[in-house]
């Protein structure tokens, strides 16, 4: 599967090099479904003007990047436009290096694990194990799942700078599953100073960290398992720290953080997205508002919690989760996270057979990504529509991921009861038992 | 660039004297104060005739001083009130419906842009946007104006455009800590704002000049404006003390060609409904002042009655001839009804386009992006320099980015700039811009924009009429005075300026205000976004939360119901729970169905399935 995987990878970047000879970039980074005000190139460019000109980017509301963007931006800006692209195009490239290395780890970590656990297994469940030769074409579905990804190429074409945050968070991603479980809390730590939510992501490096290190059936709230916790966790929280200082240091005062950080969380900017936010809050009433935002920014995060339970066996899976609910229900969601999501879909492949709603989910995916610009081209530039038609193509988008995350979740909880009890379940008079969910 | 500062009007701090005013406080006695009335006619050759009514008070008391501020005699008490509780150095404030043309009309007396303006420079004291914001809630009550709307979202601190107008030294005035300029482009003026303007003259509405301002033909004009403007000036030529002066402005154009056959006649009594009966008693100075320069030339016209005499006005670049009156000597026998006769009809032609003016409009389509251009014309065959200040509102995010100057399609760096981004919902865009006109050239300032989606309280009622943006206001100093009419910086009154010798004018331009259309939600829909919202997040917790709370078992997929099913035993088990015992008709009939399973089995089972399927 070589030959195939090199081919889909070049055709990928082949693909993104034709596109921007197009007229589709400049099409596209005007598309608030693909940036949002954090990560449009142009605000950044807006920003660097005014940093240029001696005005801090912050006083104004159009630049939300942290500082270190600001610097990796300064620098990238020098270049000519066609160079930029080049940049972005090479950002791709190595996305697509790491998702392969990702993808290669991900085989060997799944068999370590399925070799460690089988003795638990029912003896019916032989067939379902994974295959060696099964995990070697995931490097292949990865590949084509990231180079014809309309949503990842989308956001290389607008040249969003989400695409930064995604490379970190693949980081983080491949070095937990390479077990460099302290250098992934940095990464994780990098990811939320970046974009704040994926801070909750140390809690499956945490886990995985410990399940690492565990020996014998120590249990989750054993001292040793919390000291290994607190360990990933004062690593994340000192990076960020330190991080944050230095931008201080940087820009000279803490007026990034009320302009990046208190951006997110406030939701001031009410453009409309593919989310749940912008809506909701243009129309919500001003007694309200405070308490709203506190329940929609505790539901990003509330998840961590009931999944981190749940799957306290799959650190890989709940990262996977994680990234679902931060794409979801993030204050400015673009589609940088839903590409990201997609990429990393073949990795859980073998869960497939167990889902139930696929066709659903797959049509709902493609109606709302064709008719979110044309509700939106009617709404804001015909005068035909108004905003409800593309509110509602933002809620069939958000339950889109919503029945995608909660599918994908079913099918793995389907699929580890399978593994411990066998598919073949006879009632006591002998016939055949159906599986339901129970309390 | 420092020389050109210097030019300005804050940067002079030294003012002539003019002698009237010397030998009027003699006349006064024991108040130190004078009054005068003036009325400038100017007919434009566009057919259109202005009317500028001109009241200045002049105290010999220092604003700067409270104490002194106390026994009014000629000075409005209401508004000195509230000048000295809100520690003022210099108002401005002008209330202007209708657009002035400085293409056809040349320059006026005082420019104004559409809608409510008001400029403040404090006396140095901390806390000024407190003050502020008492101080436009105080003159929104004194002048029946929506002035309190002027908050933190609407002012700006100008750094170059707005130098105090009166005494004021060169250290005070450099800083800009001490000035608010705020605009109201929305706002509509109209009767119940001239009557508390009218208020404030000494002799009130019913007597004198004040009595032709028939607030029914006045807001039929093309264009009114009121104006009042307190400020600092000398008491004398050693200029050792300082006065207080207020000046109350009223400029109202009419068109007389369209009701006067094609004539551009006009006289008091058909412009104003009204004839001068007497002139204020309490005024030293009653005059008023046609200019008559197009006398000669077609159409010609005639005054009636003949002015006292004619006044050659040389001011640098231009002639003018002005007929002047002095009210006392017309009232007897009869009534003052000044007309002028026009021989001919008015014939259309090309005016002389003043030395410098400016057009802004807004580019761009659909309700996301815009931009907005803004030319400034110099016809004159010298280059000057130019300020150009703009406030643009939070939600319309400008693109400093994108700010280009341009000169026959060649970019112009700016000598200064200063940008202040805005804030959401805190303070606005400010730019001033100070750049090179080039002799007979357009310059061409162009940005571009992104509309920003506003909560549905921030709309105001008739969403869809769309959001104005303040004038721009463009301040430069001419080297000559062609159709400039204003009064010289240095003096009070009309009168002496039309004997001005200076070679520098200053001008100040305000463009014409935008109209922008900002994309709307529906405001009939909260209560339907709020549950469609929230439904949403509760088929994720839901689902999340099922998931996360169960387990897998196994059941017996025969026990399992259809909603039929499930819908009876639901009713069954609320008939039951009243009566306290199994009605035992019922329970047969699914015993019957499932014979494997006894009754109480099949109870349970039911509870059972009823639970899992929540």
């Amino acid at each position: 599967m070589v030959l195939p995987t090199a081919i889909s990878f070049v055709c990928g970047v082949i693909l993104r090099l034709a596109l921007f000879r197009s007229s589709l970039p400049d099409w596209l980074s005007t598309k608030t479904e693909v940036v949002t005000p954090l990560t449009s190139w142009g605000r950044a460019m807006e920003g660097l003007a005014l940093h240029r000109e001696g005005i801090s980017p912050y006083s104004g509301d159009i630049f939300h990047e942290s500082p270190l963007m600001l610097k990796i931006l300064g620098f990238i800006s020098r270049f000519s436009p066609n160079t930029i692209n080049l940049i972005f195009v090479l950002l791709d490239i190595i996305q697509g290096m790491i998702l392969l290395r990702i993808a290669n780890t991900f085989g060997r970590h799944m068999l370590l694990r399925q070799a460690t656990s089988v003795k638990n297994y029912h003896p019916d469940a032989k067939k379902n194990l994974l295959r060696k030769e099964d995990l070697m074409d995931l490097q292949f579905y990865v590949t084509v799942a990231f180079s014809f990804n309309p949503y990842s190429i989308a956001t290389c074409l607008a040249r969003s700078t989400a695409v930064f945050n995604n490379i970190i968070i693949l980081l983080a991603l491949y070095q937990m599953l390479k077990g460099n479980s302290f250098l992934s809390a940095v990464f994780v730590a990098l990811a939320a100073y970046i974009s704040m939510y994926p801070i909750i992501l140390c809690v499956p490096v945490a886990v995985h960290y410990f399940l690492m290190s565990r020996k014998g059936g120590m249990h989750y709230t054993d001292p040793t398992a919390v000291v290994s916790y607190l360990q990933i966790l004062g690593v994340t929280f000192m990076s960020l720290a330190i991080m944050l200082l230095f931008s201080m240091l940087f820009v000279g005062s803490w007026e990034f953080i009320p302009s990046t950080y208190g951006f997110i969380l406030g939701v001031p900017d009410l453009t409309p997205n593919l989310g749940l936010f912008w809506y909701f809050f243009t129309e919500m009433f001003e007694h309200f508002r405070t308490f709203f935002i506190c329940v929609f920014q505790i539901n990003v995060v509330i998840y961590t919690i009931p999944l981190a339970i749940r799957l306290r066996e799959h650190p890989t899976f709940l990262f996977y989760m994680l990234l679902y609910t931060i794409g979801i229900f993030k204050s400015y969601p673009g589609y940088g996270d839903v590409g990201l999501m997609f990429a990393l879909l073949p990795l859980w492949k073998h869960v497939y057979q167990y889902m139930r709603n696929t066709f659903v989910t797959v049509c709902m995916f493609l109606v709302c990504t064709v008719f979110a610009p044309i509700q939106y081209y009617l709404w804001i530039y015909a005068g035909s529509a108004n905003a409800n038609f593309y509110f509602a193509i933002s809620l069939a988008f958000s339950t889109a991921q919503i029945l995608m995350a909660t599918d994908l979740l079913f099918g793995f909880l389907k699929r580890e009861f399978y593994l411990h009890n066998g598919d073949k379940h006879k009632l006591p008079d002998g016939t055949d038992a159906q599986i339901i969910l129970d309390s | 660039m420092a020389s050109d500062n210097a030019n300005l009007p804050g940067g002079k701090i030294t003012f002539l004297l003019f002698f009237a005013l010397v030998n009027f406080s003699f006349t006064i006695g024991i108040h130190n104060d004078n009054f005068s009335e003036e009325l400038y006619v100017k007919p434009f050759s566009s057919g259109h005739v202005m009317f500028h009514f001109q009241f200045t008070t002049v105290w010999n008391v220092s604003i700067d001083k409270p104490e002194s501020f106390q026994h009014y005699h000629l000075f409005p008490k209401s508004l000195g009130d509230v000048l000295t509780t809100y520690k003022v150095k210099e108002l401005h404030l002008s209330q202007t419906q209708g657009l002035w043309k400085h293409e056809k009309w040349g320059y006026p007396p005082e420019d104004a842009p559409p809608g409510d303006e008001l400029w403040v420079w404090f006396q140095p004291h901390s806390g000024v946007d407190q003050t502020w914001a008492d101080l436009v809630n105080a003159l929104s009550g004194l002048f029946c104006a929506s002035l309190n709307f002027m908050d933190s979202k609407s002012t700006v601190q100008p750094r170059w455009s707005f130098r105090p107008a009166g005494l004021a030294s060169e250290f005070y005035s450099a800083n800009s800590r001490f000035v608010r300029y705020s605009t109201l482009p929305r706002e509509v003026v109209c009767t119940e704002n001239l009557t508390p303007w009218k208020k404030l003259l000494p002799c009130g509405s019913k007597i004198g000049l004040a009595s032709l301002l028939n607030s029914v033909k006045i807001y039929d004009g093309f264009y009114h404006s009121l104006g009042v403007h307190v400020r600092s000036v000398c008491q004398d030529t050693q200029c050792l003390t300082p006065a207080t002066e207020l000046k109350q402005t009223l400029t109202v154009v009419y068109d007389p060609t369209t009701n006067k056959n094609g004539k551009q006649d006009w006289s008091f009594q058909s412009m104003f409904d009204r004839t001068l009966q007497s002139q204020c008693p309490l005024a030293d100075t009653r005059k008023i002042y046609v200019d008559v320069t197009t006398q000669e030339t077609l159409p010609k016209f005639s005054l009636s009655p003949v002015p006292d005499f004619v006044l050659n006005q040389k001011r640098s670049g231009e002639e003018r001839k002005i007929a002047v009156y002095q009210i006392g000597n017309h009232l007897s026998p009869s009534s003052l009804n000044l007309k002028a006769m026009y021989e001919e009809k008015l014939t259309f032609s090309n005016s002389s386009l003043p030395p410098v003016y400016a057009n802004r409009f807004v580019t761009g389509y659909g309700l996301e992006r815009g931009g907005v251009t803004c030319m400034i014309y110099n016809t004159m065959s010298s280059n000057t320099t130019v300020i150009f200040m703009e406030t643009v509102p939070w939600f319309l995010r400008v693109y400093f980015s994108s700010l280009r100057i341009e000169n026959d399609g060649k970019e112009i760096k700016p000598y200064k700039i200063n940008f202040i981004p805005a804030k959401d919902r805190a303070n606005p865009y400010q730019m001033e811009l100070v750049f090179r006109l080039f002799a007979n050239s357009v310059t061409k300032i162009t940005y571009s924009f992104e509309r920003a989606f506003l909560k549905w309280t921030e709309y105001p009622p008739d969403a869809n009429h769309g959001f104005y943006v303040s004038s721009a206001v463009v301040s430069t100093v001419l080297p000559v005075a062609s159709q400039y009419t204003a009064t010289s910086q240095s003096v009070s009154l009309l009168e002496e300026s039309f004997s001005d010798s200076s070679s520098s004018f200053f001008l100040r331009l305000h463009t014409e205000t935008l109209l922008v259309s900002l994309p709307t939600p529906d405001f009939s829909m909260p209560y339907n976004v709020i549950c469609l919202a929230c439904t949403v997040v509760a088929i994720a917790f839901g689902s999340l939360h099922n998931l996360t709370t169960r387990d897998f078992t196994a059941s017996d997929p025969s026990k399992r119901k259809g909603l039929v099913a499930k819908l009876k035993s639901f009713f069954k088990k609320e008939k039951e729970s009243p009566e306290n015992k199994p009605d035992s008709k019922e329970e047969e009939i699914p015993s019957q169905k499932d014979k494997d399973n006894s009754k109480s089995e099949e109870k349970d089972s039911k509870k059972k399935d009823g639970n899992s399927e929540t």
